[in-house]
């Protein structure tokens, strides 16, 4: 049996965004419902914890998520967690139809008159030497791993955390607040005193935050390396030890001053984050590329939050990386314009959302502020061995990339076709970035590339349920 | 990637399997072709293929022909050294209602005749030859000889043999206009502005042959048709081994049809049509999902035939754009514009004829023998572009 719902406004994506979308649409009078893949509401920023005496049971930022998901309940928003999209149509009547596999084998099917796509980030993973060595995870992982589940590491050696950006802090943050040792730090770029003191005196609000975060980083025992990078993680089966390399004048790291870190556990690392734009670029919403927004996202109108197709709106993460405030004010502004379109009444009172959208501006300044702070690395950072594989669902390696380039594969589609790069369970959202990096080396620029349009299913889902929500919305069973 | 030539002897439009495969025979023939792709090579229904490679069921006027087409194949991958995955998989025709039965066997009775070595199955012997066929099939037909190859890298393999003959492919170079004097072609145009002069021009552009020939003032009857197919996450080796078809009475596509097949990947490919998807010209030209109703057919057709395979998950789906002739065969031979050619019209099953088709074209425009005189002579019954009446 298949379950439906009809609703005025489909959120989907529970973090910071779709939560303030979610509650702004059922104060604007909608029906609402907000679908989230995870177990509890509060997406990335509100990672809630899995066990109840988790040191992070009580922390602001989970304590503040759960406020989220309580106030937009209590608009009369249905929360449904454990609840995976796979699918998004758009009908005939104008409105959109969504497919949705819970708890990994129940279909449900759920029309609505609009949409706040508010599916978030994820991390941007580069390749380099070793990457693919069991105990390389992603930094995001890493913290994950911390805040929930039994919050420790769970393998012995020390912890090393690499990549660029201040995630990167955050993530040393939790090692400090999770009292998990933290061995190394390395930070590819240098630390800009003058730069973030500008930053910090326009946003004087964000001041105490950078504070705690350079306290935590201090508080965590690591031994810091800026201006440093990880050239390689190496082990037989698993990863034994790290070597890491000063960035020189030209960026690239400097092999004569190689230092090795030995018995390592686990390396964490992270290169920043990319928009989730799965759902956004099925609907076929024009989508722009800007390395500053995390390259690929969904283009919108700031000041409604509407994409180029009627009836869809964006939030969050997947509208160009900015953090947890930016998400919260778009998805106000998007759930408001989003509710008033699906009711058929006027666009809500300007002002209240004209408010929302010059604090939105501010955030955004200071997103931006730190995205200039932290260039994202265009390219791959390091140099690989031919063997090394960048599309891990489907083995793909280097060498086999470049063959296909070499044989005039000028853009993502191309290079997918002829190596199955993309091809796998992830559909590319692991090996973009590194496939990109390749097309640009050869001449073609990220925006020329592209990247893989998503089709049905978004993610792997067991056949019978992408049957039963299919027949439900041709309106048979 | 270099710059565009001002000259070539003959021009390709089209970078698909069939383009692909012309240019390569031209290339062989020393006829150094330019290959102009408008988007990035067998991007098209030719990467959207299922790519089997068998004459089981294609019917009995294009038998040879489909046996030679087969042989092609089989010879490229051994010259080749096999980097496009060719494999000798065989085929099952399954029936599921005791009516199709006697199709079955008249199929297989007059592909014998014709030397084949195909023949009936019992449900037993087909859970045999397909251990997970457990589903209620009454009768099955097998060919051991269909074989299937990789789309892309067949593809591939061919853009690069035809480069290393002499050949030159530039992707992402869409041809807007053909230039005509006297009756004569004498030339393409890019979007960008650049000319080639050339004294043949090969359309080879799929579903979009007829919007190049109409620039030349030639109507074309060939239209889009919607096609499409589904996949599933990786499988372990060996979950299927053959390529598992519908055995109908009519045959053809239009009367329905399914294909299962696992590729080398590990993917389970499958699809099955009940009706044809209605496509508007301009479909081909938009990006398509696949349609609610053909996921849901072809899903219960798969576990219908396959039981075991009930919790697999679904990986993802794709549609393509057929070109379709008012007979279902292809278009390929002269145009009423002296050098203008055109081998189009693949109904659903052009991997299969390409190389076989590229042969018949290379002679054509350049005199040579690529083909025995009584295949030549039977494409040119079969594929004259002419036969449906004044074309121009
Ligand atoms: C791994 C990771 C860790 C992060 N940690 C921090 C941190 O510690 N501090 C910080 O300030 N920022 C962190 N961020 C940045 C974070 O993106 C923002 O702070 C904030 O959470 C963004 O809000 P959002 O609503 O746009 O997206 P998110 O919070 O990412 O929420 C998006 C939600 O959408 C759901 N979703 C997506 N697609 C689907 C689908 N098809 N079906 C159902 N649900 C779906 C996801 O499960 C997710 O819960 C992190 C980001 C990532 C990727
Ligand atoms: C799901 C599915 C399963 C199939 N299974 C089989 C099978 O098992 N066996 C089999 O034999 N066949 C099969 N086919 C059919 C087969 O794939 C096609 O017959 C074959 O690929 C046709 O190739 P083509 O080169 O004619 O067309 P295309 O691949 O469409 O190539 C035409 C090319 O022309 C280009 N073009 C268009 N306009 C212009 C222009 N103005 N300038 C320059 N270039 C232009 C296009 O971009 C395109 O790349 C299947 C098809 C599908 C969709």
């Amino acid at each position: 049996m298949t379950a439906r719902l009809h609703v005025d406004v489909a959120v989907i994506g529970a973090g910071p965004g779709g939560l303030a979308a979610a509650r702004a649409a059922a104060e604007g009078g909608a029906r609402v419902v907000c679908l989230d893949l995870f177990a509890a509401a509060g997406g990335q920023y509100h990672m809630q914890p899995t066990q109840p005496e988790s040191r992070f049971a009580q922390t602001p930022q989970v304590l503040s998520g759960r406020d989220a998901a309580r106030a937009a309940r209590s608009a009369g928003v249905e929360i449904l967690t454990r609840t995976e999209v796979f699918w998004v149509a758009g009908t005939e009547d104008g409105g959109y139809c969504l497919s949705a596999c819970q708890a990994g084998a129940e279909a449900l099917s759920i029309r609505a008159t609009t949409l706040v796509v508010a599916s978030g980030a994820m991390e941007r993973p580069l390749p380099f030497p070793g990457w693919t060595l069991p105990g390389v995870i992603g930094a995001g992982a890493a913290q994950r791993l911390l805040k929930t589940g039994t919050g420790a590491l769970p393998v012995p050696g020390k912890a090393v955390l690499a990549g660029s950006g201040p995630f990167l802090m955050a993530v040393a943050q939790t090692f400090a607040k999770a009292g998990q040792p933290l061995a190394h730090f390395v930070e590819y770029r240098r630390p800009n005193p003058r730069a973030t003191a500008r930053l910090l005196a326009r946003h004087l609000r964000k001041l105490a935050e950078a504070f705690g975060l350079l306290r935590d980083l201090r508080r965590s025992g690591a031994e810091r390396h800026f201006g440093h990078i990880v050239t390689r993680a190496l082990g037989k089966d698993r990863l034994e030890a790290v070597e890491i390399a000063p960035i020189d004048a030209s960026g690239r790291p400097d092999p004569a001053r190689v230092q090795r870190i030995e018995g390592v556990g686990t390396l964490a690392i992270g290169y920043g984050f990319q928009p989730v734009t799965d759902v956004t670029a099925a609907l076929g919403a024009d989508h722009g590329f800007d390395p500053a927004l995390g390259g690929w996202h969904c283009i919108v109108d700031p000041a409604t939050g509407a994409s180029s197709r009627p009836g869809l709106y964006a939030a969050g993460e997947v509208s160009g990386i900015g953090g947890a405030s930016p998400a919260r004010l778009s998805g106000r502004i998007a759930g408001s314009h989003a509710a008033a379109a699906a009711l058929g009444r006027a666009a809500p009172d300007a002002a209240i959302v004209a408010p929302l959208a010059a604090e939105l501006a501010a955030a955004r300044g200071f997103a931006r502020g730190l995205a200039a702070l932290y260039p994202p690395l265009p390219d791959l950072p390091l140099d690989l061995a031919p063997d090394e594989v960048l599309c891990r669902c489907e083995d793909v390696t280097l060498a086999e990339v470049r063959a296909a380039v070499a044989d005039g594969a000028r853009e993502t589609f191309a290079v997918k076709m002829w190596t199955r790069a993309g091809m796998g369970p992830c559909q590319g959202r692991i090996c973009g970035a590194a496939i990109a990096a390749e097309l640009r080396r050869a001449g073609t620029r990220p925006e020329a590339a592209g990247f893989n349009r998503p089709h049905l299913p978004l993610r792997p889902t067991p056949l019978p349920v992408v049957r039963a929500a299919l027949a439900a919305e041709r309106g048979s069973t | 990637m270099s710059a565009l030539p001002r000259t070539a002897e003959v021009i390709v439009v089209g970078g698909g399997v069939v383009g692909l495969a012309t240019a390569l025979a031209l290339a062989e023939a020393g006829l150094a072709p330019v290959v102009v792709e408008a988007k990035s090579f067998g991007g098209a229904v030719t990467g959207g293929s299922l790519a089997g490679i068998g004459a089981h069921m294609h019917g009995l006027p294009e038998y040879d022909l489909m046996r030679a087409a087969c042989g092609l194949w089989r010879d490229l991958a051994t010259d080749t050294g096999n980097p496009f995955e060719y494999r000798a998989q065989g085929q099952i025709g399954f029936i599921l209602d005791p009516r199709d039965v006697a199709s079955g066997e008249t199929w297989v009775r007059e592909e014998r005749a014709l030397g084949a070595d195909c023949r009936m199955l019992t449900p037993a012997e087909a859970s045999e030859v397909e251990p997970l066929l457990t589903g209620p099939i009454v009768a099955a037909t097998f060919a051991p000889d269909t074989a299937t190859v990789n789309p892309f890298l067949a593809a591939r393999t061919l853009l690069r043999r035809a480069c290393e003959k002499g050949a030159r492919a530039f992707e992402h170079t869409p041809i807007t206009a053909l230039t005509v004097e006297d009756d004569r072609i004498r030339g393409v145009q890019t979007a960008s502005g650049e000319r080639i002069a050339a004294a043949h021009v090969v359309l080879a552009a799929g579903p979009w042959t007829a919007n190049l020939a109409a620039m030349a003032n030639v109507a074309l009857p060939l239209v889009p048709r919607q096609a499409q197919c589904l996949a599933s996450v990786r499988q372990p080796p060996d979950t299927l081994r053959r390529v598992i078809s519908a055995v109908e009475d009519a045959g053809g596509v239009n009367s329905g049809y399914t294909q299962i097949q696992q590729a080398q990947s590990g993917q389970i490919l499958f699809n099955t049509v009940t009706a044809p998807t209605a496509t508007p010209p301009e479909a081909k030209d938009q990006i398509r999902e696949v349609p609610p109703g053909f996921v849901v057919e072809s899903i219960d057709m798969l576990l219908r035939l396959f039981p075991a395979l009930a919790q697999i998950e679904l990986l993802r789906s794709w549609v393509r754009f057929e070109a379709v002739s008012p007979d279902h065969r292809f278009l390929a031979g002269p145009l009423p514009v002296a050098g203008l050619w055109v081998c189009a019209g693949d109904n659903g099953s052009g991997y299969c004829r390409a190389l076989m088709l590229g042969r018949y074209m290379a002679g054509r425009i350049g005199g040579g023998a690529s083909l025995p005189d009584a295949l030549i002579e039977q494409a040119g019954r079969l594929y004259d572009p002419a036969r449906f009446g004044e074309v121009a």
